[in-house]
């Protein structure tokens, strides 16, 4: 599919009138938009007031962001079960979430997001994931959504992967690129990966939640640990996947929790495409810490980052 | 209570009519062409340039260049939804994936915060008196626009797009120096046929000269000048490097320290540092408190 039908299904969903005006039943669904607007119960998409006290949980797809709304959620909110079918009320999402909602939010806000960089976004948890395990993760996420073909191999997933066009939201590269070029140092941008928070969900929830300014003790970092586990998580998947917008409709032999792990590469991604990955992105890779596997590959041919690399 | 719902509603109406701005929510084709740069850069001049190159029947003024290089954030859906493709859109915004071919403007900053501060004056956002230290400040901020700093607008770009095919950057500097060969290489990476001649009528008719005149006669035509003050001129010195005798050097001296890496990178001297004092671009790898 083309990344610019993509951007207009995904981004901004009352884009999809746009598509075809003039048509009566178009019409409709103009005039159904046009009431909906007015009562401010449209989608936001990314059309929607930001604030600057607003908190952003940033990450590009497949990267950990819902363990992740699990988490600060079961922290924020240790008297209400966090589930599937509320989570998007409890850590939301803007884009499938109404104008209205989100303007009757209390403030201080923290909202979901996978956009790219974004200026108006102050105060930013970025959470980052091996670009290998990404890739292997979103291609079972996009056969579970129907976005690709059920036939196509993972092999086959990587080109259009890192040309970026599986994603409404750029390439990895690009995602974890635009926010880490102008923001790595900035004290309201706190980088997390994906990996530290499975070897120490304790210990990196911690950071997350001083970063917010949410005082936990170890109990109560404990307890949103284990409320958020991936078998947690994996129960209320099975009696809650029609009540939310991730999972409605999807192909139901395909979980959405998976393996939560990483490494996972290792076993399914073909050693060629481990290849392709990583000459495309192996300085970004290099600067997070992810070590590089098909080949020793010389820093010296050092594109793009190492000539514009650092922060501003 | 009850006004805001009626306001809603014609909003409502309008957007359901595609008479809205349509910002962010702009569809985009697969075919676009973005014209791209901080505020105060030259994209104004160059939106010119590129606007009698594809409508020569037309030639470009104040009146219709809103029309025939776009702006998302001040015109209207449907004109958008008329325009002949491939369309070029100008834009201000910071990196944005979805747009498929990017032309980016860059300027000098120490050039930028000159010309920005006279446009302010111009729009009445500040005093004649206003003291340059504190426009710099705010400058520095990414306070003076909606579209990030200076820096952070750049940076989005350059650490994201340098390289990609997809992607051409253009100093405005080397515009200035050979406006027709620089228009050549954007007729190139568009795919474009121009011929020298095209080009030479486009950057006739897109002279800092042609632009004045053209100002005065339509004053009020134009988004970017509506309303403003009209004993300042929109298109003011059009030339590179006045900041050496418009901006006091411990100014010029704090933009370099903030961005002097990104400015060597772009090839603009510096004036206050030596090369070695300059923060390395060196890779990010470096950097101590790095994930392992």
């Amino acid at each position: 599919m083309d990344r610019c039908e993509i951007s207009a299904a995904f981004r901004d969903e009352g884009c999809i009138l746009d598509a075809g005006f003039g048509r009566p039943q178009i019409m409709i669904g103009q005039l159904k938009y046009a009431v909906k607007y007015a009562l401010g119960l449209d989608l936001a998409g990314n059309n929607y007031t930001v604030y600057p006290d607003d908190t952003f949980l940033v990450s590009y797809p497949k990267s950990g962001n819902t363990w992740v709304r699990f988490l600060l959620a079961n922290l924020i909110h240790p008297n209400e079960t966090v589930g599937f079918a509320n989570i998007n009320r409890l850590l939301p999402a803007p884009g499938v979430l109404s104008k209205r909602f989100l303007k009757k939010l209390p403030r201080p806000r923290i909202l979901k997001s996978h956009e790219p960089f974004d200026v108006r976004f102050q105060k930013v948890i970025y959470l980052v994931r091996d670009p290998r395990d990404v890739a292997v993760s979103e291609y079972h996420f996009d056969l579970k959504k129907r976005y690709i073909a059920a036939d196509m191999t993972l092999e086959q997933f990587i080109k259009p992967f890192l040309a970026g066009t599986t994603s409404s939201y750029g390439s990895w590269w690009e995602h974890a690129a635009s926010w880490i070029g102008p923001r790595y140092g900035n004290p309201s941008f706190l980088l997390a990966r994906y990996e530290d928070l499975l070897a120490d969900p304790v210990g990196e929830t911690a950071k997350i939640a001083q970063f917010l300014g949410i005082k936990a003790d170890e109990e109560r970092l404990k307890t949103a640990v284990a409320r958020s586990s991936a078998d947690t998580m994996r129960k209320l998947e099975q009696q809650q996947a029609d009540k939310w917008t991730g999972t409605k409709n999807t192909v139901k032999e395909i979980p959405f929790v998976r393996a939560a792990k990483s490494g996972g590469w290792k076993e399914s991604l073909p050693r060629h495409s481990v290849e392709e990955i990583e000459v495309a992105w192996f300085p970004l890779m290099n600067f997070l810490g992810y070590e590089l596997q098909a080949r020793q590959l010389d820093s010296k041919a050092m594109p793009v980052w190492s000539k514009t690399g650092q922060p501003s | 209570m009850r006004i805001p719902i009626v306001k809603h509603l014609i909003a409502g109406v309008k957007r359901a009519l595609g008479l809205h701005i349509p910002h962010r929510s702009l569809v985009i084709l697969p075919d676009d062409i973005f014209l791209v740069s901080f505020p105060k850069s030259g994209n104004t001049w160059t939106r010119f340039l590129l606007a009698n190159l594809r409508f020569p029947g037309e030639p470009v003024n104040w009146a219709n260049i809103d029309r025939l290089v776009p702006d998302p954030m001040g015109t209207t859906k449907r004109d958008f939804d008329r325009m002949p493709r491939p369309r070029i859109i100008k834009s201000h915004e910071c990196f944005d994936p979805r747009y498929p071919r990017v032309v980016y403007i860059v300027r000098d900053p120490r050039d930028v915060v000159v010309s920005q501060y006279h446009y302010h004056r111009k729009l009445k956002k500040i005093e004649d008196d206003s003291p340059i230290e504190k426009f710099v400040t705010r400058f520095l901020a990414g306070e003076t626009c909606p579209h990030g700093s200076w820096g952070q607008n750049i940076a989005t770009w350059l650490y994201t797009s340098e390289g990609n095919a997809r992607f051409l950057l253009l100093r405005y500097e080397d515009l200035l120096a050979d406006t027709a060969r620089e228009l050549a290489k954007v007729v190139t990476f568009l795919q474009l046929s121009a011929s020298p001649e095209q080009i030479a009528q486009a950057v006739e008719r897109s002279s800092a000269d042609r632009m004045r005149k053209l100002e005065k006669e339509q004053p009020d035509r134009n988004t970017l000048m509506k309303g403003s003050r009209k004993d300042l001129s929109f298109v003011r010195a059009a030339g590179a490097g006045g900041w050496r005798s418009d901006l006091p050097a411990p100014q010029a001296a704090r933009i370099e320290a903030a961005w002097g890496h990104l400015m060597q990178h772009l090839g603009y001297e510096l004036s206050s540092q030596s090369p070695a004092e300059v923060r390395e671009y060196g890779s990010l790898r470096d950097l101590s408190g790095v994930p392992r």
